[in-house]
């Protein structure tokens, strides 16, 4: 089948958004079809851009096209008669993050108005494809709330995966991400100060500015953890990723309110490892199951702490989790295979 | 530099104009610069058209990038204050070929409309543009004669030229190509019934159309040619092309009527080969001069066969061909230096 995934573009920017469209194009291509990416501009300063992009993706049109996945507004308005979209979320903008500082749109009558157009918009041109898949409960539940638009999750899997592998459950829980406020490292390093055991942390991953690198870094000074918590204050390849996680004794990833489960945890259960998480943290409790694949703890550093101690003082237990958690991953399908047959059917 | 380089593309099919943009996307990397690369799908069919112009000019990058380069048409309709066009084609059907059995807009007052507003959207998108380019002294007449549009030849060269080399020069002449009725391989495969050496010919390449194959498989049969002609009609990559050409003894292309040189000739060139073409080629004229680099026959069997025979008998003059092919690419500037220069001024 010719399948043309449709995303947005700003120029120059790349994100997940991006990752996700190459590796289910690479997937489609491997499962014998022919599948492209078509990237629609969007831009929203000033406002009326956002209404100028909606009409640019209704004018275009698709041929010798079998099949399109729509992404990401507005390339999933482009017309196509067989249609299923794959929605990473709407533009949040006129939804959740209306009335909070990421608004973005005045709240005038014309950015009113522009919040309509995007609203009505979403009610009228969703609901043409044939099936609608979100790639998180937070995505799928908007569109009932704010559009009355049924959609089913489908889980979004790794990019490559094959490459992960479990050496040994060694002495430290490992948590690779970006450093910043939403992930919580400030609060994974302080919960070192209340380990009993002899449990270590591997904090891996680019501070996204100098305060989030200082944070941490002055909670390791304070408290003299420098022993306790190995600090790798940058982007690591994926060859130290995977090592990192082969020797780990589980994963310690703890975001808060995140939409997705994350990348994160699927590489640690591809590693066979298992997650410690906080109760708050969002759709990482998708995956992490208190006591069968992992442990969820209150969001306080003694709560965590003891989670780490569980763990550490129990390594039977996390062996039988970190499986237990490739196992839940491949029974609720989140595979590639399982995307695949979906969004081809 | 950061760069979006920007074409349409008709989804699925590859060919002179996706590979402009793929390589000129490789190159610029090569040199270091930032690129993005948008290729909005566009239907050319003539009711679709207007609509999907429209698009392109609703869709905003203005403020992504120093510098838009326009490929295929009507790309260049995208707003862009440093927009510089490589302008390889019109939508001939407005154009050139209005008046003649390809004219794909109905000699009627609607489609009179239609061919107003393609012009005016080019005259507006020409005149936007600090600079424009085309791929051959053929293209920028038209621009001249049809837009009083000025222009300049930057002719497109070939990915990584340095691959092709010269092994030695055999007994066969290669047309390589994708296997289409304009580029008439039927005409080549007839040319050896009439060759008075032992000279043999390789048709190397894929048909859009099935029907074709079996075409030149019939020929082929019905004159038994089995000895002097073999058809290899399959998808060529670019590491078996090389092959082929190392060892050919001259390379042949006699499209009909194309309006530019070629990349068949510029790549036999490349591998120091002399080209085989027809007067009434085109733009093979504007590269090849008869009797230095290559032979411009008369679109004649016989013709094509002498020029074969000539070939033939004389090694040395295949090898000095071949050698003049080299200069006279160096004459015409068709490097990526000089594409870069030019594009990125």
């Amino acid at each position: 089948m010719k399948i043309a995934i449709l995303t947005n573009c700003v120029p120059f920017v790349r994100g997940g958004a991006e990752h996700l469209a190459e590796s289910l194009r690479d997937k489609l291509n491997e499962y014998g079809h022919e599948a492209m990416i078509t990237r629609i501009p969007l831009a929203w300063h000033p406002p009326e851009r956002i209404v100028e992009h909606i009409l640019a993706a209704r004018l275009l049109r698709l041929h010798n096209v079998d099949r399109m996945i729509g992404l990401k507004f507005p390339a999933f308005y482009v017309r196509h008669d067989n249609k299923i979209h794959w929605l990473l979320h709407q533009f949040r903008q006129v939804y959740d993050l209306w009335g909070t500082k990421y608004q973005d749109i005045p709240d005038t009558p014309e950015g009113r108005r522009i919040r309509e157009v995007v609203v009505n918009a979403d009610n009228q041109y969703l609901p043409e494809a044939r099936r609608i898949y979100t790639i998180s409960r937070n995505s799928a539940e908007r569109l009932k709330k704010f559009n009355n638009l049924d959609a089913e999750v489908l889980y979004h899997p790794l990019g490559k995966s094959d490459h992960f592998r479990c050496d040994s459950y060694g002495d430290y829980l490992f948590c690779p991400s970006r450093v910043t406020d939403g992930k919580r490292q400030a609060l994974l390093t302080e919960s070192m100060k209340y380990v009993r055991s002899g449990v270590r942390l591997v904090l891996a991953g680019q501070p996204e500015t100098p305060a989030d690198r200082e944070r941490v870094e002055a909670i390791m000074r304070e408290n003299r953890l420098e022993k306790r918590v190995q600090w790798i204050p940058r982007f690591i390849s994926e060859d130290e990723k995977v090592g990192l996680f082969a020797g780990a004794l589980g994963c310690a990833y703890i975001p808060y309110d995140e939409d997705t489960y994350g990348y994160v945890t699927l590489e640690s259960y591809h590693s066979r490892k298992p997650v410690i998480t906080c109760r708050d943290s969002g759709d990482t409790l998708v995956l992490v199951r208190d006591g069968q694949t992992g442990l969820v703890a209150e969001p306080t550093p003694a709560a965590i702490a003891g989670a780490m101690d569980n763990l550490y003082e129990c390594r039977g237990q996390a062996e039988r989790m970190g499986q237990a958690g490739y196992d839940l991953m491949m029974t609720l399908g989140i595979n590639w295979e399982t995307v695949v047959k979906r969004l081809t059917a | 530099m950061r760069v979006i380089v920007a074409s349409t593309i008709a989804p699925f099919i590859e060919g002179g104009s996706t590979f402009i943009v793929d390589w000129l996307e490789q190159t610029l990397r090569e040199f270091g610069h930032d690129v993005d690369v948008l290729k909005i799908p566009f239907y050319s069919y003539y009711p679709e058209m207007p609509a999907q112009m429209l698009a392109l000019r609703l869709m905003d990058v203005a403020a992504h990038g120093d510098r838009l380069i326009a490929i295929r048409t009507p790309a260049y309709l995208l707003r862009h204050p440093n927009k510089v066009l490589w302008f390889i084609h019109h939508h001939r059907g407005a154009y050139d070929l209005w008046g003649t059995p390809y004219q794909d807009l109905p000699d009627a007052p609607v489609g009179r409309a239609y061919r107003r507003a393609i012009v005016s959207a080019d005259h507006l998108a020409f005149s936007e543009a600090r600079h424009i380019y085309t791929n051959s002294a053929v293209v920028s007449k038209r621009l001249k004669d049809f837009n009083d549009v000025d222009s300049e030849v930057l002719y497109p060269p070939v990915l990584k030229p340095q691959r092709f080399h010269a092994r030695s020069y055999g007994d066969y002449i290669l047309y390589v190509s994708r296997i289409v009725h304009h580029k008439r391989q039927s005409l080549a495969v007839e040319a050896m019934r009439y060759t008075r050496t032992p000279v043999k010919l390789v048709v190397a390449g894929k048909a859009d159309d099935p029907g074709l194959e079996s075409q030149l498989r019939q020929t082929v049969q019905q004159h038994g040619l089995q000895d002097k002609v073999t058809l290899d009609f399959r998808w060529i990559s670019e590491e078996q092309k090389v092959e082929y050409l190392a060892d050919c003894l001259a390379a042949i292309y006699i499209p009909f009527d194309e309006d530019s040189y070629g990349y068949p000739s510029l790549e036999a060139h490349h591998a120091r080969k002399a080209v085989i073409s027809a007067t009434d080629s085109g733009g093979t004229s504007e590269l090849i001069r008869d009797g230095n680099n290559g032979f411009l026959a008369d679109p004649d069997p016989r013709a094509i066969a002498e020029c074969m025979d000539r070939l033939y008998l004389d090694p040395k003059l295949a090898r000095d061909m071949g050698e003049n092919g080299l200069e006279r690419i160096r004459e015409l500037g068709i490097t990526w230096e000089r594409v870069m220069e030019k594009l990125l001024a």
